[in-house]
């Protein structure tokens, strides 16, 4: 009996080991805030060009990715961050928790979608847009709706569901586009006297749910739990792809959208496997893989996916990124304190 | 006894010096793991709530965050949320729980057997499962909801909320009533009836009263787990947030550690007093338990047999078609609008994916060994050495059942990321934090089954010169298999489903089974989520088929087993 157990004992002790030594390899541990079905496809392509490095990745949220940043500040567990909203990133740069790095090919980006000093380079821009599923419209009798304000009709009362900001970089896009096109004096105005929130305090009269994320929206549309979801473009296509009755729309008073950028973490203990990671990330190979999901990718003259309509010819809402990044916490208490109950 | 056993023989002296060094020395040693593991996370959250900046000083004491919490009306009604969700759970568990018990201990419907299987059956999955399943039958698009009876209702919010914390809680209030109600001398209310009350009265001035310290056990039990939950509540709360999440979404969405660390201390304390209310009950409780009770019932009416058998089935129905419900829709293609079957949804579109599941599995086994065996030897230093310090670690060791695991999970990020604890981002602050969050069950079962062995057995192993490390091993542990085994299961069980207590301890290296469910669940691949689910029971069965089979092998071969 005593040998089993210690055999049993001394087995599974070897194993641990033996998956915890398998780290010690020239790994690099990334945090990203991509879609979770994106990474799995980006991250097969990886291996296959690093194959020399160990890419230990965690999918969170934009919100959790910087929550965990900041809970490891003073011992970083992180080398690189990956496809994280540009809003969020600007803080950390002033925290001093992100290192600059231009990787390689840094110079074909332009000069819009990165920083100049080399804190963040962007790799794609999302972009907001209205998910409706057409089995759920037809049964009650509405029309699929073309723009924020055509939200407010009645009809859509409690059928409707967008993410919440504070969780979702996705929530905060449409926010803050909306913050942005609603009030001319967005930037001299206290934040929260701005325009754009009795527009929300009356769609939020037919909002049924806030939610965590900013792809489930149109995932609970597609499978018949409201009639319109307000979440990103590329998610349509993939629905439409598994065959769930959707269809799609791109707000009229412009589109909200954010880009998603990539940096190093200062502090990482893995710094020159990071840094090859990094120059992968922006690599024509990997933007071309970004390609098939997000509506526009940074590197010059790759088209996005089919079935989404061409990045040029999109009403764009004005996005101040600098504002947005800024104020993000204040624009947050205010929504929070509205609309959260 | 010592000084006669000295002074006759010159080896066993010996051994009972280093005896006497033993004893203090686990105890202390006990003690200095719950202290550092348990104290100090929790210490570091009371740090980060009342003092600017988590440092400790007179100047920077601060009520602040307890201003802004009581002043800001989203995060106070999250307090009255979890209140309210808490108190009607568990009237509803205490109260269906009860008359579930009462039939399986009191009357003589058939079927008891599976009846007590199957509501035990939540706890093999986490608690999640509930509201995925709920969700699929409930939702705005719901089975039963919209295609059966094509209403707009649906269960989203504090209505979701209970029911999936009722579902969730039945087997922990279950075993409580059930031991209770067994244990109490039913001659009592036969007595009764021969002297002429009627049923209702032997019922509520016999059955009840003499059940009272159980229920009311139980209803701590549940209210407690009610309110530490998080899985549910994520899940199908919807706008309706409660403390657990309300934390959660203070520390990762507005990046707020010192409000959710303040949130933590709110929440710490009606689950603390639901704590202190059941330890001094069933403490109390067993002097109600009469040496006398046997186990006969006398046939019941009819009536009552059919009405009870009803009343179970009807309960245990809903168990099983939640189970159902989540295994059936991991198989079908697009509930509930197409209904061909698939394996799509067991390719997980996630980072984890089966990786995560084979990480949780053994990540387990090894919360099993190690807890099972820590608190084995904690349970039999305190009942059969009774050290110095019995009453103090007796405290520390049943306290983690008041700390709900998300405030444990943030405690440790708080207190152990640092440069020089190398054990945080590796497996084992996982299996660390499992360990002491489940600690006080372990415990107190192997206090309970240490109390079944004959103490004269451990005496003639002392007299024949065996000191405590060989008593130990040689003779308690074989005989505290059954112990050690069913602690075993508990902790392997809670490591397989816990989400609360790892949610912030899950790293890049690190993937667990359960929070894949959720990371799954909050991307919209809930039928993959219910895919990970079903894993998740598939696993834990098959342990349990396993482990019953072992066991009942080497308790049907006594002496091979034992003393090998």
């Amino acid at each position: 009996m005593k040998t089993v157990w210690s055999t049993i004992v001394i087995s599974m002790l070897a194993l641990f080991c033996f998956t915890v030594s398998a780290v010690a390899k020239d790994t690099v541990v990334v945090y990203t805030a991509l879609e979770n079905d994106e990474i799995v496809k980006y991250l097969a392509l990886a291996k296959k060009e690093l194959p020399n490095l160990d890419i230990k990745a965690i999918r969170l949220s934009t919100g959790e990715l910087g929550a965990r940043m900041l809970a490891e500040k003073n011992n970083p567990q992180v080398d690189v961050i990956w496809g994280w909203a540009v809003t969020n990133m600007a803080g950390f740069v002033d925290r001093g928790m992100l290192e600059k790095y231009k990787p390689k090919n840094w110079n074909k980006i332009p000069d819009h979608f990165k920083d100049p000093k080399g804190y963040w380079t962007a790799i794609d821009l999302y972009a907001a847009a209205f998910v409706g599923n057409k089995r759920v419209l037809k049964a009650k009798g509405l029309p699929m709706p073309q723009s924020w304000n055509d939200l407010l009709e009645p009809g859509y009362k409690d059928r409707l569901i967008m993410p919440n900001p504070a969780s979702s970089g996705t929530g905060f896009l449409q926010i803050a586009s909306l913050l942005v096109m609603m009030d001319s004096n967005y930037k001299t105005r206290p934040i929260e006297d701005n325009r754009a929130w009795d527009f929300l305090k009356r769609l939020d009269k037919n909002m049924g749910q806030y939610i965590k994320s900013g792809s489930k929206p149109a995932k609970l549309t597609a499978a018949g739990e409201y009639a319109v979801g307000c979440s990103f473009a590329y998610v349509y296509t993939s629905l439409k792809k598994k065959g769930f009755p959707v269809q799609m729309a791109l707000p009229a008073e412009g589109v909200g959208y954010e880009l998603e950028a990539n940096a190093l973490v200062s502090g990482a203990k893995h710094k020159r496997a990071a840094k090859k990671f990094l120059d992968w990330a922006i690599s024509k190979s990997a933007m071309k893989q970004y390609a098939k999901f997000k509506l526009g990718v940074t590197y010059p003259g790759i088209g996005g996916p089919k079935g989404l309509p061409p990045i040029a010819t999109v009403k764009l809402a004005p996005m101040d990124f600098p504002w947005q990044s800024k104020n993000r916490e204040k624009i947050l208490t205010v929504w929070s304190n509205l609309f959260l109950k | 006894m010592n000084s006669t056993v000295t002074q006759d023989y010159e080896v066993p002296s010996r051994r009972l010096e280093i005896d006497k060094y033993v004893v203090p020395a686990v105890t202390i040693v006990i003690g200095l793991l719950l202290a550092f593991f348990l104290i100090f996370p929790i210490f570091s959250i009371l740090q980060l709530s009342f003092f600017k900046g988590g440092e400790v000083s007179l100047a920077t004491f601060t009520l602040d965050n307890f201003y802004k919490y009581f002043t800001t009306a989203y995060t106070l009604n999250a307090l009255w949320h979890s209140l309210y969700i808490s108190f009607v759970t568990t009237i509803f568990v205490t109260v269906i729980t009860f008359f579930f018990a009462y039939a399986l201990t009191r009357t003589t419907i058939k079927g008891k057997s599976a009846f007590r299987a199957i509501i035990m059956m939540p706890l093999i999955a986490p608690s999640i499962m509930q509201a995925l399943a709920l969700i699929y039958l409930f939702g705005r698009n719901g089975l039963i909801t919209s295609h059966l009876f094509e209403t707009d209702w649906n269960i989203y919010g504090s209505t979701g909320i209970i029911v999936s914390e009722i579902l969730y809680c039945l087997p922990h209030s279950f075993v409580i009533l059930f031991t209770t109600l067994s244990a109490v001398d039913i001659r009592l209310d036969e007595a009764a009836e021969s002297l002429g009350a009627s049923p209702l009265k032997v019922f509520t001035k016999i059955t009840l009263p003499s059940a009272k310290y159980g229920i009311l056990s139980a209803a701590a039990l549940t209210f407690n787990l009610t309110i530490t939950d998080f899985g549910n509540p994520v899940v199908i709360g919807g706008n309706y947030n409660v403390l657990a999440t309300e934390i959660y979404s203070q520390v990762t969405n507005l990046y707020r550690f010192d409000l959710g660390a303040t949130i933590a201390i709110i929440l710490l304390i009606p689950s603390m007093m639901a704590f202190l209310l059941n330890y001094y009950i069933s403490r109390k409780s067993f002097a109600m338990i009469s040496g006398a009770a046997r186990p006969f019932i006398p046939p019941s009416k009819t009536l009552k047999k059919i009405g009870f058998t009803v009343y179970n089935t009807l309960i245990s129905s809903s168990i099983i078609l939640i189970f159902a419900t989540v295994i059936i829709g991991s198989f079908v293609k697009v509930w509930p609008y197409d209904w061909s079957l698939t394996l799509d949804h067991y390719t997980f579109p996630s980072i984890g994916g089966y990786s995560a599941i084979w990480t949780s599995f053994w990540i387990s086994i090894i919360v099993g060994v190690v807890g099972s065996f820590v608190t084995l030897v904690a349970g039999f230093v305190m009942e059969t050495r009774k050290p110095f310090f019995k009453q103090t670690m007796y405290f520390f060791s049943v306290m983690p059942a008041a700390i709900p695991g998300l405030v444990m999970g943030l405690g440790y990020i708080l207190a152990f990321n640092k440069p020089y604890f190398s054990f945080y981002g590796t497996p084992w602050i996982i299996v660390i934090n499992i360990v002491i969050c489940n600690f006080t069950l372990g415990v107190l079962s192997s206090i309970s089954n240490l109390k079944n062995i004959d103490p004269s057995i451990e005496e003639a192993s002392i007299s024949l010169g065996g000191d405590t490390i060989r008593t130990f091993f040689n003779i308690i542990f074989p005989l505290a298999r059954v112990a050690f085994f069913q602690n075993f299961i508990y902790f392997f069980m809670r490591s397989m489903t816990t989400i609360s207590a790892v949610i912030f301890l899950v790293s890049a290296s690190v993937h667990l089974a359960a929070i894949e469910i959720i990371m799954l669940d909050n991307d919209g691949w809930t039928a993959s989520a219910n895919a990970m689910c079903t894993c998740i029971i598939a696993i834990v069965l098959v342990v349990l088929g396993i482990s019953n089979f072992v066991n009942k092998r080497t308790i049907s071969h006594p002496e091979g087993g034992a003393l090998a």
